[in-house]
């Protein structure tokens, strides 16, 4: 029987049987759904190892720096897969995202050679890359001798790909000629609608198209839903509370971080449609965002929509993912919506968030740690992840055409996968690379804080903006 | 007149009954969390009266965490070990080497005591992270690096200048002539020291040691930039409930609970030495 079973799972990974298909004959075999898993796994593994040395770096001890996140808790319930792949032996630290990039950022400047390899978000790479911590990725990914045929580089989403590449010069473009890969994109986040479908039926509302009609639904759903307020989005007086649906909609609306102008940067928050964009994003959130919209991240944000508190949010579709399940007393009842902030635009321009895996340059281990990161990133560790855990939403495009992973989002997700094929031709990284960034959009935070608490007119508010903005420029030499 | 006091009495009552409530009211507020799951704490309004769940503890006590993105696991008791270890051995570490030294800044005069006595009050003076990345520079090259030794090293910088400076005040307010009189009997100036100088300071011993315990316990970057994940002390292996899929209220309230134990326990133990050594330091004659 169990021999039989192999075989099942050697035509499967050969693409020979289907997964139902396999399943199907597997229950037939009296093997449980559980085992027919991992034993798919493990052919899995074994047939991606055809064509390629895994074992070259056998013996090898390598440690990576993690965030807790579900894309690493998936990545370590099939770490043993990669350990029988390889022989390399992988240790890992995880650390609280509240502290984790000072936890990163701490190992790479002192040129610590206890971690190989570590998560990253694509803008950090801005700050850790030009100061020679980490390695150019594209002397792995191109060299046919360290980078196994079955990896399939071009399957991971192009802007993705070009949205974690810099060529180091502030002003230009992720991606651009020159451009070295600082990291490999692992799971992103794109910035839609998630709403709660039971309260949206009860008022009779439907998802807003643009931003005019968000304003209208939220402060409808403020005034009748008797407690939700309308309309979650972020607040806090940090880079993270540009990054999300409020870069999305500006960029909808015409907008832009910064200009070129002879080589150097010049902020562009006090243009024409920059305005017009945050006349209308701060009066949203002062008619119906939360009460304490300038504490608000992430975390609240999400835990509002889970817990019924508000009707809407416009922020990273994963967040509304996640809240749909859990102990959440909304769970079930959320649905998501693309969203393109500008009447009439014919796309979303979601900003995007990657979480990827980068190199450290002060690695001993560089070769051992490129094979975890191509394993990490791979095919089937990522089809696995998507199918079996929640590295959502996937890097490759040939995940997001598997009909087990489409099944299961289109049962528990409605309207996930629709937002999603409407936004992502469009979606990257709309920022403007450059150095300050952290500082820079922390300032625009503040700015916003002061329109939304009307200490400043907002035309006023964006003008002063602009000319702190191009003051630090100048100072800095970018300007 | 017995009316007046009545009213007195109630009005004092009253007063101190809204101070309590005011003090204790949040940790009131977290023990009842920490009995709740996270849908009865996040209700619109809050319930007060709710069918209580032992389940934070227990997910604190398994290590295994139930979030919407699955299981996680969460070494919250191996955080806490850690932050027990760290803050006694320190204390310890500091009590040993901060009492003698007090000792001698308080009795002798010695060439360039002060500055040596200041240069330690320094420590407390530098933001942790101005001197953590050199640090850990050097930890890597003396291999010290991820070890509990390593960082009891370094707690050194909280725990050892506060010991140092509130203990030399109470041996300078103890009159020496006790202790010479002990010595005129033909006993050494060790014995001296341990049978005479450090009962007399005992207060200020406890006091400083409490504190110095305290400053400790809540110190969060120097494992979290120093250390791997396994030597984390509590005070970072809270915000691991802080997750991507959500905030586990009722856990973070159950961390706090079993987090301020060893605290607790110790501030009660010592009270009656710590009021008095603060107290009695508090004013020098």
């Amino acid at each position: 029987m169990h021999e039989k079973a192999k075989d099942l799972c050697g035509a499967f990974t050969a693409g020979r049987v289907g997964r139902r298909e396999l399943m199907r004959r597997m229950a037939a075999l009296g093997v449980a759904a559980a085992t027919a898993e991992v034993m798919v796994n493990a052919a899995a593994t074994k047939a991606m190892a055809a064509g390629f040395d895994w074992q070259a770096h056998k013996g090898t001890a390598i440690k990576l720096l993690l965030n807790k996140h579900p894309y690493a808790d998936a990545m370590i319930a099939d770490l043993d897969n990669f350990k029988s792949l390889t022989g390399i032996d992988v240790a890992y630290d995880v650390f609280p995202e509240d502290v984790y990039f000072d936890k990163v950022t701490a190992a790479l400047s002192s040129r610590s050679t206890e971690y190989d390899a570590f998560m990253t978000g694509a803008y950090q790479t801005w700050q850790y890359g030009p100061a020679g911590w980490l390695v150019d990725l594209n002397e792995y990914v191109k060299d046919p001798a360290r980078t196994a045929p079955k990896y399939a580089w071009d399957d991971i989403l192009p802007n993705l790909r070009a949205s974690t590449s810099w060529s180091g010069k502030p002003g230009e473009a992720p991606g651009g000629p020159g451009a070295k890969q600082w990291a490999v994109p692992w799971g992103f986040e794109l910035n839609n609608l998630s709403y709660n479908q039971t309260l949206f039926d009860k008022l009779k509302l439907a998802p807003p198209k643009d931003l005019p009609g968000m304003l209208e639904t939220a402060a409808k759903i403020t005034r009748d839903a008797g407690g939700p307020y309308g309309i979650g989005v972020r607040g806090s007086r940090s880079w993270a509370t540009i990054h999300p649906g409020f870069l999305s909609g500006y960029t909808s609306y015409g907008g832009r971080d910064f200009t070129i102008e002879g080589g150097k940067l010049k902020a562009a928050m006090a243009s024409p449609q920059s305005k017009e964009f945050t006349r209308l994003w701060v009066k949203m959130i002062q008619d119906s965002g939360p009460k304490n919209w300038a504490t608000y991240t992430w975390y609240q944000v999400g835990t509002d929509l889970g817990a019924g508190a508000s009707g809407m949010i416009f922020d990273a579709d994963i967040l509304g993912y996640f809240m749909n399940g859990g102990d959440n007393k909304e769970r079930g009842h959320l649905a998501y919506a693309a969203f393109a902030a500008k009447p009439g635009a014919a796309t979303p321009t979601s900003n995007v968030w990657i979480w990827s895996l980068a190199m450290s340059n002060a690695s001993k281990k560089k070769d051992a740690a490129w094979n975890f990161m191509q394993w990490a990133t791979g095919t089937d560790h990522l089809m696995f992840g998507a199918r079996k855990k929640d590295m959502v939403n996937p890097i490759r495009a040939s995940v997001w055409k598997d009909p087990e992973f489409l099944d299961r989002m289109k049962q528990g997700y409605p309207g996930y996968i629709e937002q999603y094929n409407a936004t992502a031709p469009e979606a990257k990284i709309y920022f403007t690379p450059q150095p300050l960034f952290f500082n820079l959009t922390t300032d625009w935070a503040a700015a916003l804080q002061r329109m939304v608490a009307k200490e400043v007119p907002v035309d006023e508010g964006l003008d002063k903006l602009a000319e702190q903005i191009n003051r630090q420029l100048k100072q800095s030499g970018l300007g | 007149m017995a009316r007046t006091d009545g009213l007195w009495r109630v009005l004092r009552g009253l007063a101190l009954a809204a101070v309590l409530v005011f003090f204790l009211f949040p940790i009131a507020w977290i023990v009842l969390m920490s009995f709740q799951t996270n849908e009865q704490i996040l209700q619109l309004p809050p319930r007060v009266v709710f069918t209580p769940t032992l389940a934070n503890y227990a997910a604190l006590i398994s290590g295994k965490l139930h979030t919407a993105a699955g299981d996680l696991d969460v070494p919250f008791l191996r955080n806490l070990g850690n932050s027990v270890l760290l803050s006694t051995a320190s204390v310890a570490l500091s009590l040993l080497l901060g009492v003698p030294a007090a000792y001698a800044f308080a009795r002798f005069r010695f060439r360039l005591g002060e500055n040596i006595a200041f240069t330690l009050l320094s420590f407390r003076f530098a933001p942790p992270l101005l001197v953590l990345l050199p640090l850990s520079l050097y930890f890597q090259d003396l291999g010290l690096s991820n070890t509990y030794v390593g960082l009891i090293w370094v707690y050194q910088l909280i725990c050892l200048p506060l010991i140092l400076w509130i203990v030399r005040g109470y041996f300078e307010d103890a009159s020496p002539d006790v202790e010479y009189a002990y010595r005129v009997d033909g006993h050494s100036w060790w014995r001296a020291f341990t049978r005479i100088a450090i009962p007399l300071a005992g207060p200020g011993i406890a006091a400083a040691g409490l504190l110095a315990f305290i400053f400790a316990w809540n110190n969060f970057v120097f494992a979290l930039i120093l250390a791997s994940a396994d030597k984390q002390p509590v005070t970072v292996g809270a915000l691991a409930f802080v997750t991507a899929s959500g905030i586990q209220y009722g856990q973070i309230a159950a961390a706090i609970m079993l987090s301020i134990l060893p605290t607790l326990a110790l501030a009660l133990y010592a009270q009656r030495w710590l009021v008095e050594g603060l107290s009695l330091g508090a004013v020098k004659g």
